[in-house]
């Protein structure tokens, strides 16, 4: 069974440093833009992972893609599925009902505006004087970690961080490979319960 | 000790403590604890911006800030409409004033340095080192300068007049090896850490500094003004430049040569201002004669540039014949120490080149001690030279930094490849200035107008 369990991405808070670059990545990996200078960016920063930095802790918090992943079954419009291991997100879908915001115990997912060729997409809303006539406002999606599954050379966070903070987490392996060590220690000590 | 203008600073409020600017720092300037904010300690700082450039502690507009971005942007010296993401550690800009001053009416001069053309492209989407001096000279005329001028012209001009300060040196066994004097980051620190070297350094003024002097005196009288008359700016990739232009030793009878500098950066956030659309502009043509430059001129921009371009006119100066192989190879390179010679007639040059001002302190101990075998030393403190300056467009990601810079250095090498003239003792307005107005290398005129002094400086 466990063989089946979504990998995930997690940060070692004792090597963090604080730095954002994973944030910067991230936001680059999923900007669609070629623009690799800050003076080019035609969209804000927008991270699908987030450094917190406490006085006792610093690390970026992101997705564990439950296995009953609570945004997924919370979505009114189905906008939230399983797909080749990861919780994804179709923006498309997305009514921004904010659900999901508050199903996940990590508050892993951020309403984000959506840009498409560095201007953000507008949809018509009402307007809030006058309600019989409309007005704009910048469309809005449940952002969130995808474990860059469209990005040939794997998570970007993970790529950029100059501390090696942050892995890939492949729960059903790392198990395998404990049972593994903790059978191999028995070869150094006297251990034996039968 | 006199004050200097705080020009580098680390915002409190956006710093993360993550200490990577410490790291970067050639001078360790920077102090604070780790995970709580850092400061710049500006009597220790060199300016040389790296720091701005390593920064990745950014304001997200997920997070509401204490100080609102309208007054973070006023503080920055930047424009109101400047959409970018703001950073902790950032350079106090001049945009603001520079844009003001260019609606009075005094006549307008300015000059871009070699490694702006090569990067400007990419803060408006451009890949990685476009090569656009004629867009680049097409938005400063549209911005409102009277006159677009070069820097180029002025390295060149360095080139006549260092070349030969060093073989006057040579050839008098005055004080060796002689230490090029472009890089302000560079005599900064000479000055705070290795005053007692200070008569190694080339008395030449930089290329900002000569072009300044000549904008107020030969640029003048050929526009029929009076030097009071003349806004004089310089655009740059360091931001230094800010610094070297306030030196009081770097103005005349109260005009300073350069009145304000800019970064590359902050020239795209004018143009964008301005509303012009970068990309689509045609090329258009430096004005003479201050704008006339060769190939040599701008490789000047690359670290093993000045080196170079001097080589070039050296040989012809000693052996009265033009250089075998216009490419020297040798002395290109990346960051870090590299040593060459050259035999000219029966007379052999050492030379060194050094990219990172971290790397140049064994050599100068080695000067102290008597024991550096060199006769000509070039040192630019960022890690490609000006190519990767404090105040060139900000890569946002380090996984991407060396590529960006490997394509500028292509750049400013093709362009002075596929220059006409690839040797500053040829640049015919160069030749002309020198017929009309300053004489002779080292002469009178270029004394006065061209050449500094230095200072020891405390930390």
């Amino acid at each position: 069974m466990s063989s089946s369990l979504s990998n995930f991405i997690a940060a070692d808070s004792e090597k963090c440093i604080g730095c954002k670059l994973c944030e910067i990545a991230c936001s680059q990996a999923h900007s669609g833009s070629t623009a690799f200078t800050a003076g080019a960016l035609t969209s804000p920063i927008l991270p699908r992972l987030y450094v917190v930095q406490t006085p006792e802790i610093t690390v970026p918090v992101q997705c564990r893609h439950c296995e009953d992943a609570p945004c997924a079954n919370c979505c009114p419009v189905s906008a939230i599925s399983r797909k080749n291991g990861a919780i994804l997100v179709e923006n498309k879908l997305c009514v921004g009902c904010k659900t999901c915001m508050l199903a996940c115990p990590f508050g892993a997912i951020e309403l984000l505006p959506m840009y498409e060729n560095g201007k953000p997409v507008m949809q018509p809303v009402l307007c809030e004087e006058n309600e019989t006539s409309v007005d704009e406002a910048p469309m809005l999606f449940a952002g969130k970690c995808d474990l860059c599954t469209d990005r040939a050379k794997g998570p970007a966070c993970i790529e950029i961080c100059p501390e090696k903070a942050l892995s890939l987490i492949d729960p059903a392996r790392m198990k395998r490979d404990r049972n593994i060590k903790a059978a191999m220690s028995r070869l150094n000590t006297s251990q034996n319960f039968s | 000790m006199t004050k200097v203008r705080e020009l580098i600073k680390i915002d409190p409020e956006l710093c993360t403590g993550c200490e990577r600017c410490k790291d970067i720092c050639p001078v360790n300037a920077i102090f604070g604890k780790k995970g709580e904010p850092h400061r710049v300690e500006s009597s220790r700082c060199v300016f040389c911006g790296q720091c701005v450039q390593t920064c990745s502690g950014y304001s997200s507009i997920l997070d509401e800030a204490e100080t609102p971005r309208a007054e973070k942007l006023r503080e920055r010296g930047m424009f109101e409409s400047t959409t970018e993401p703001l950073f902790a550690a950032y350079c106090a800009g001049d945009a603001l004033e520079v844009a003001a001053a260019l609606r009075t009416d005094k006549f307008s001069m300015v000059q871009c340095a070699p490694s702006v053309r090569v990067a400007i492209g990419e803060d408006f989407g451009m890949p990685a080192g476009s090569l656009t001096p004629g867009k680049m000279a097409a938005a400063l005329r549209r911005i409102g300068f009277d006159r677009v001028y070069d820097t180029n012209f002025a390295a060149d001009l360095t080139i006549m007049e260092e070349g030969h300060e060093l073989l006057a040196r040579i050839n008098s066994r005055a004080t060796l090896p002689m230490f090029t004097s472009c890089c302000p980051a560079w005599v900064r620190f000479m000055e705070q850490h290795y005053p007692d070297l200070l008569p190694h350094l080339s008395s030449c003024k930089s290329p900002q500094q000569m072009s300044g002097a000549l904008f107020k005196t030969y640029g003048a009288d050929i526009d029929g003004k009076a030097r009071e008359e003349i806004y004089s700016v310089a655009v740059m990739p360091c931001t230094c430049k800010k610094y070297e232009s306030a030196r009081p030793e770097m103005s005349m009878d109260g005009y300073r040569d350069v009145d304000a500098v800019l970064t590359t950066r902050e020239l795209a956030y004018l143009i964008r201002e301005a509303g012009i659309d970068f990309t689509s502009l045609p090329d258009e043509d430096f004005n003479r004669p201050l704008g006339t430059y060769t190939g040599a001129g701008n490789i000047f921009g690359v670290t093993g540039g000045v080196m170079e371009a001097a080589l070039r006119t050296a040989y012809e100066l000693v052996s009265g014949e033009p250089v075998p192989d216009t490419d020297l190879l040798f002395v290109r390179g990346g960051e870090g120490t590299r040593a060459a010679s050259i035999t000219i007639e029966d007379k052999t040059f050492k030379v060194a080149v050094v990219a990172g001002l971290k790397y140049v302190a064994p050599l100068l101990e080695k000067v102290r001690a008597g024991e550096a075998d060199v006769d000509f030393v070039e040192v630019m403190c960022c890690p490609s030279g000006c190519i990767s300056g404090g105040g060139q467009p900000k890569v946002l990601l380090p996984t991407e930094r060396e590529e960006v810079y490997m394509c500028r250095r292509k750049s400013i090498y093709s362009h002075d490849k596929e220059s006409k003239i690839r040797k500053s003792h040829e640049n015919p307005d160069v030749q002309k200035a020198y017929a009309d107005f300053l004489g002779e290398p080292l002469g009178h005129t270029s004394h006065k107008l061209l050449h500094t002094t230095y200072t020891k400086r405390d930390i």
